[in-house]
C-alpha cells in the first residue's frame, strides 16, 4: 500500500515538472514577442540570442507608428458619397480598431442568430427541420479556402470586397453556433414551455423569457468561441481586404513581415501591439472565459 | 433586455462603419484613382511617394490618387484577389513581367497607344520599348525606370580569405573558374554559409535564374521567347555545379527579401538579389565593404537580367478614371521636372536620356558599370507567372535531394505547357 | 414522440411558421454564405475557369486530373497526417496535463491554465512570427539551443527541410490548438463525482481502473466536443502553412487548403480549385456525418 502511494507520488512529481518545462516553452513565445520587441536590432540579429534585453529602446514601436496612417475611423451614410473621417492616426491604431470591430460584431450576430435558430430546431418540430440540421451539421468543419473564389466573385457582386462585412457575414454563416445552442436548447423542458403558452405569452416571448435564461450558458460559451475564431480569422481577411485602412491587426502585421523580411523588431512590435490587448483582455475576464467555455461543454 | 439592447446598438453602429471603402474623397467632380505599388526603389516608401502625389496635386487638383503599398510576397496575389473582388487598382507600377505578360495577357489592361506617341517611342530605348508590348504591338506599360540586376559579396569576407584574386574589382566581373575557387576560398577560410540559393518562394527569383545561366551560358527561353530552355546542357550543369559546391545552399526557407537580410547581417558571404536600391536602403544595416558583382560566367562576360518598371492602368470600365490615370502617368514620366524626381524615387536609371540626373553621386556611378551587361529581357514569355511558380519548385526540389535533369525536365513541361496555353 | 402524433395540421403549420421565423436571421447568412457559394463551387468545378475569360465546359476532367496530380495527392495526405497526428494528440496531451494540475492548490491551477491558453488568445499570425523566427536556419534559437546542448551538430533548417517542415507546422499547431481542451477537460475533471471515486478506492481499485470505470464515462461528451472543434481547428490550419512555408519545399507542406489557394491565385485556375474544394467538402460532410453518429449512439 505505501509503495503505491509513493509510486503515485513520484508521478505526480515527475509530471508536474514535464508540464512546468512545456509550459515555460507555450509561454516563451510571448516572452519572446514582448522582449524583442523592445531589443535593437543588432540584439536581435545576434548570432547568440539575448535572452533579456541588455538595452531597452522604443524604436521598433516608433518605426511602426511612422509607418503608415489611416483615419481612426470612416463613417459612411449609406446610399451618400459622404464620409466623415476620423482623426488621422497610425495605420496600426486602425487595424486594432477594425479587428476589434468585426470581432466584437461577428460576435453579437452569431450569437443573436445562432441564439434562435438553435433554439428552433430543438424546440420546433417544423417540416424540412431534419433537412435543415444534416446540412449544418455536414458544413460545420467546412473549411472556408472550398468556397473561397465563389465567395469572393459574390461579395464583389454585393460591392462587399473590401469591407469589413466581407470578412464578417461568412463567420456568422458558419453553422457551428446554431449545432452549439440546439445542444443546449435540448434541455429545455417542454412543459415550461407550454406554461409560458398557457399563460398567454406569444412565441417570441416564450424565446425571451423561457428559453433564454436556459441557453444562456451557451450562448457565453458560443460567443467567447467565435470572438477568439473570428479574431484569429487570418484567411478571410487575406482574402477579403485590401487598402491599408481596411486591415486588420494579423493582416498588417502578415504584411509587415512580407514587406520587411528580416526586420524582427519591427515585426515583434506589430505582434505584440496584436497580441497585448487580447491578452489583457483576457486576463481581466479569466474567470468568465474559462467559465463561459466550460459551460459550453456541460452539453457536448 | 440587455442582449436586445447590446445588439441594436452593434447592428447600427455597423450601419455606419459599413462601406468605407474607396469613394473617401469623392466631393465636388474629382475624379479618385487607386494607385498601387511594388516596392520599386523608395516607391515602396510612403514618405517618399506622398511627396511626389503632391507634387501632382500641384498640376492636377482635381485628381486624388490614393496609394497602397504591396510587397513581392504576396502582392501578385493581392491584385489578383482584388481583381476578381472588381476592386482593381486604377494604375499599378511594376515591370512587363507582370503588366504585359501576366494581366496584360488575360485582357485586364488598358491600351496605352495614346501615351506612346512617336515622340516618346524615339525618346524611349527601343529594349525597353519592346519589352512593354504584346507580340501583337499593343502597350500595356508606360516605363519609367530600369536597373541591371546584380549579386554583392561581403568585400571584407573575401579579402580576409585572400579570395579578392578571383575577381576584377574595376569591371567587376569573374568567371566560373574563378567563382568556384573564391567560394571555396572563402568557405575554408571559416565562413560555412557563403550562399544561399533561396527558393521559398518566387520573392527576388531573378537572381537566381541568373546565376543558373550566366554559370555555363545556358539562356531561360529561346531568342523568340515562346519557349522555356531551361533543361539545356548549360543549364543542367549549373544546377549540377552550384548543387555540388560547399558553401552555396539550396534554401528553401528563405526568399530573396530574407537572402538581401542575412547578406547585410553578415550571416551570407554573398548575395545573388541585389542591385542598387538594395545597397542605398541597407545603408544603416552594412557594417561591412559591399561589392557589387556581375554574375560570374564562362568567358568573365556576363548577361545580367535588366529589370524595368512603369506603370499600367486596369481596365476598371471607367472612362473618366482611365483618362486621369493616364494624366497621372503622363505627368509622372513625362513632365520635364517631375520625371527626373520619379526616377531618383525609384535609385535606378531612366528609360530615356534625362541627362545625368544623378550627378557626382559615387555610387550611382559604380553600379552604372552595369548597365552595359544587360542581357535579353525575356520575362514577357507567355505563362510567365506559371513559369516562376515551377522555378521555385524546381529548385526546393533538387535542394531535397532530387536529380537535377529529371527536375529541369518537369520544370520546363510545366512552364512550356503554360506558355503554350497562353499563345 | 409522443406529441408529435397528437399534433393537428394547425399545429404543425403554426410551428412551421414559427420554426423557420426564427431560423430566419440565421438561414440568411447560412444559405447567403455557405450553402450558395458552395452550389457555386460545385457547378464551376465542371468548369475550366479562369480569370476574365469564359468558362469552358470539361464536365469531369477536371476531378479526373485531380486524381492523378501527384500535389493533390499529397497535399491530400498532408491534410490527413495534420488532422490524424494533432486530433489525438490534442486530446491525450491535454486530458494528461488537466488530470495533473486540477488538484493544485490556489491559483496555480489556473496559472497553468492560462498559460496554456496564451498562445491561443495571442492570435495565429503573432504567433507564427515568431516561431518562424526560432525556426530559422541560421539564427534560430532551435538551432542555437540545440547546438549549445549538443542535441545537433549541425544547424537544421527545420522549415526548408522536407524531413522536419510539416513537423514543426504540427508543433506549432498543437500548441495553439490545446488550451481550449484543458480547460475544459480541468472543469469536467471537477465535476467528477469524487464519492464514487473514494469508494471504488476503498474497494481496492487500481488508479487506471478508477478512471475508466468512473472519470471516463463522466468526461465523455466534453471529449466528444474536444474531438469536434479540434478537427474543425486542424482543418482550418491555413496561416502556419501560407505565412511558414507556402507549402514548401518541395509541396511537403502543401495541405488542400493551401493548395486551393495556390490553385486559384498562383495558377489561376478556378475551377481545378473549386474540384479540389469540393472533394474536401465532401470527405468532412462524411467525417461530420460520422463523429455526429458515433456522439449520438453514445
Amino acid at each position: 500500500m505505501k509503495s503505491k502511494t509513493m509510486g503515485a507520488k513520484a508521478y505526480r512529481i515527475f509530471s508536474l515538472i514535464v508540464i512546468t518545462i512545456i509550459a515555460i516553452g507555450f509561454a516563451f513565445p510571448l516572452y519572446w514577442i514582448i522582449t524583442g520587441s523592445f531589443k535593437t536590432s543588432m540584439a536581435i540579429n545576434a548570432p547568440s540570442p539575448q535572452w533579456w534585453p541588455q538595452e531597452w529602446v522604443s524604436t521598433n514601436y516608433e518605426k511602426l507608428f511612422s509607418r503608415q496612417t489611416a483615419p481612426l475611423w470612416e463613417l459612411a451614410i449609406p446610399f451618400t458619397k459622404k464620409v466623415f473621417a476620423g482623426p488621422v492616426v497610425p495605420a496600426a491604431v486602425r487595424w486594432l480598431i477594425n479587428t476589434v470591430f468585426m470581432a466584437v460584431v461577428s460576435m453579437f450576430l452569431t450569437c443573436f442568430t445562432a441564439a434562435m435558430a438553435g433554439y428552433a430546431l430543438a424546440k420546433k418540430r417544423f417540416i424540412g427541420r431534419s433537412v435543415v440540421f444534416t446540412l449544418i451539421v455536414c458544413a460545420m468543419a467546412l473549411p472556408k479556402q472550398v468556397i473561397l473564389i465563389p465567395l469572393l466573385r459574390e461579395m464583389s457582386a454585393l460591392k462587399l470586397y473590401n469591407t469589413i462585412w466581407a470578412v464578417i457575414f461568412p463567420i456568422v454563416g458558419w453553422p457551428f453556433g446554431i449545432f452549439l445552442i440546439k445542444q443546449f436548447a435540448e434541455g429545455i423542458p417542454t412543459e415550461m414551455m407550454e406554461a409560458a403558452k398557457i399563460d398567454g405569452a406569444n412565441e417570441w416571448k416564450t424565446f425571451v423569457s423561457v428559453a433564454y435564461p436556459m441557453i444562456k450558458p451557451g450562448v457565453g460559451a458560443l460567443a467567447i468561441f467565435t470572438f477568439i475564431n473570428s479574431w484569429n480569422d487570418y484567411f478571410m481577411q487575406l482574402i477579403m481586404l485590401s487598402s491599408t485602412s481596411n486591415l486588420t491587426i494579423s493582416l498588417g502585421i502578415a504584411k509587415l513581415q512580407a514587406e520587411n523580411a528580416t526586420d524582427f523588431g519591427l515585426i515583434m512590435a506589430g505582434a505584440a501591439l496584436a497580441a497585448v490587448p487580447i491578452i489583457i483582455v483576457f486576463l481581466a475576464f479569466q474567470k468568465y472565459f474559462t467559465k463561459g467555455i466550460t459551460m459550453g461543454a456541460v452539453k457536448g | 433586455m440587455k442582449f436586445r439592447k447590446a445588439m441594436a446598438l452593434a447592428v447600427a453602429a455597423g450601419m455606419v462603419f459599413s462601406l468605407n471603402t474607396v469613394n473617401v474623397f469623392a466631393e465636388g467632380e474629382a475624379t479618385d484613382i487607386t494607385l498601387w505599388t511594388y516596392p520599386v526603389g523608395s516607391w515602396g516608401d510612403s514618405a517618399v511617394v506622398d511627396g511626389l502625389i503632391a507634387n501632382f496635386n500641384e498640376a492636377h487638383p482635381d485628381i486624388n490618387v490614393k496609394v497602397e503599398y504591396l510587397d513581392y510576397t504576396n502582392g501578385d496575389d493581392q491584385i489578383n484577389t482584388a481583381i476578381e473582388g472588381g476592386q482593381a487598382p486604377d494604375i499599378v507600377l511594376e515591370g512587363p513581367e507582370r503588366l504585359v505578360a501576366n494581366w496584360g495577357a488575360k485582357g485586364l489592361m488598358v491600351d496605352l497607344a495614346d501615351l506612346w506617341t512617336d515622340e516618346a517611342k524615339e525618346a524611349i530605348y527601343d529594349s525597353v520599348e519592346s519589352a512593354c508590348q504584346n507580340n501583337d504591338g499593343v502597350f500595356y506599360e508606360y516605363p519609367l525606370c530600369m536597373t541591371a540586376h546584380t549579386m554583392a559579396i561581403n568585400r571584407d569576407l573575401f579579402e580576409a580569405a585572400d579570395a579578392l584574386q578571383y575577381l576584377d574589382e574595376e569591371t567587376h566581373t569573374w568567371t566560373t573558374e574563378n567563382f568556384v575557387k573564391a567560394v571555396q576560398a572563402v568557405y575554408d577560410n571559416g565562413q560555412q554559409n557563403v550562399g544561399a540559393v533561396y527558393c521559398s518562394g518566387q520573392g527576388g527569383d531573378q537572381g537566381t535564374r541568373a546565376l543558373v545561366n550566366n554559370l555555363y551560358g545556358g539562356t531561360f527561353t529561346n531568342a523568340e521567347h515562346t519557349e522555356y530552355t531551361a533543361d539545356s546542357e548549360e543549364n543542367i550543369k549549373a544546377l549540377e555545379l552550384l548543387k555540388s559546391m560547399d558553401g552555396i545552399n539550396f534554401d528553401a526557407s528563405i526568399a530573396g527579401g530574407d537572402e538581401i537580410n542575412l547578406f547585410c547581417n553578415g550571416t551570407l558571404g554573398m548575395a545573388f538579389c541585389w542591385n542598387i536600391a538594395q545597397e542605398k536602403n541597407n545603408a544603416e544595416n552594412i557594417a561591412f565593404d559591399v561589392l557589387p558583382m556581375a554574375f560570374p560566367s564562362e568567358d568573365g562576360n556576363p548577361q545580367l537580367c535588366g529589370g524595368i518598371w512603369g506603370f499600367g492602368i486596369f481596365d476598371n470600365g471607367d472612362e473618366a478614371k482611365i483618362e486621369a490615370a493616364k494624366t497621372f502617368i503622363d505627368f509622372m514620366a513625362n513632365d520635364e521636372t517631375q520625371a527626373a524626381e520619379s526616377v531618383k524615387a525609384s535609385s535606378y536609371w531612366p528609360v530615356k536620356d534625362l541627362g545625368n540626373i544623378y550627378e557626382g553621386d559615387d555610387l550611382m556611378t559604380e553600379y552604372s558599370a552595369f548597365i552595359p551587361y544587360m542581357g535579353d529581357y525575356y520575362q514577357v514569355v507567355g505563362g510567365w507567372a506559371e513559369a516562376r511558380t515551377a522555378w521555385w519548385n524546381m529548385l526546393q526540389q533538387i535542394g531535397s535531394g532530387t536529380d537535377v535533369t529529371e527536375a529541369v525536365n518537369e520544370f520546363v513541361t510545366t512552364a512550356n505547357a503554360a506558355a503554350a496555353a497562353a499563345n | 414522440m409522443s406529441t408529435k402524433s397528437r399534433m393537428s395540421k394547425a399545429l404543425v403549420r403554426r410551428e412551421t411558421i414559427a420554426g423557420y421565423a426564427f431560423m430566419l436571421p440565421s438561414l440568411i447568412f447560412f444559405l447567403g454564405f455557405v450553402i450558395y457559394p458552395m452550389i457555386q463551387c460545385i457547378i464551376t468545378s465542371f468548369f475550366d475557369s479562369t480569370m476574365n475569360r469564359e468558362d469552358i465546359f470539361v464536365g469531369f476532367g477536371n476531378y479526373i486530373e485531380l486524381f492523378q496530380d501527384k500535389v493533390f495527392l499529397g497535399a491530400l495526405r498532408n491534410t490527413i497526417i495534420i488532422v490524424l497526428v494533432s486530433v489525438p494528440v490534442v486530446c491525450i496531451f491535454s486530458l494528461w496535463v488537466s488530470s495533473v494540475i486540477q488538484n493544485l492548490r490556489g491559483p496555480l491551477c489556473s496559472v497553468f491554465r492560462c498559460v496554456f491558453y496564451l498562445p491561443v488568445v495571442t492570435g495565429s499570425v503573432a504567433v507564427t512570427v515568431v516561431w518562424k523566427w526560432m525556426f530559422n536556419n541560421y539564427y534560430g534559437i532551435f538551432n542555437y539551443v540545440g547546438k549549445a546542448t549538443g542535441l545537433i551538430e549541425q544547424n537544421i533548417n527545420w522549415l526548408g527541410d522536407e524531413k522536419y517542415a510539416l513537423g514543426c507546422i504540427i508543433l506549432i499547431l498543437l500548441t495553439t490548438s490545446v488550451g481550449q481542451p484543458i480547460v475544459l477537460y480541468v472543469s469536467a475533471l471537477d465535476n467528477v463525482d469524487q464519492s464514487l471515486v473514494e469508494a471504488a478506492e476503498v474497494d481496492g481499485a487500481t488508479r487506471l481502473q478508477c478512471f475508466w470505470k468512473i472519470k471516463w464515462p463522466q468526461i465523455k461528451p466534453t471529449t466528444l466536443y474536444i474531438l469536434v472543434i479540434t478537427t474543425i481547428n486542424s482543418f482550418q490550419c491555413f496561416a502556419l502553412i501560407q505565412l511558414l512555408t507556402s507549402g514548401g519545399p518541395n509541396h511537403s507542406t502543401d495541405t488542400i487548403m493551401y493548395y486551393i489557394y495556390h490553385t486559384a491565385f498562383k495558377l489561376y485556375r478556378y475551377g481545378y480549385g473549386n474540384a479540389m474544394g469540393v472533394v474536401l467538402a465532401l470527405a468532412i460532410a462524411i467525417l461530420s456525418g460520422i463523429q455526429f453518429k458515433l456522439a449520438k449512439s453514445e
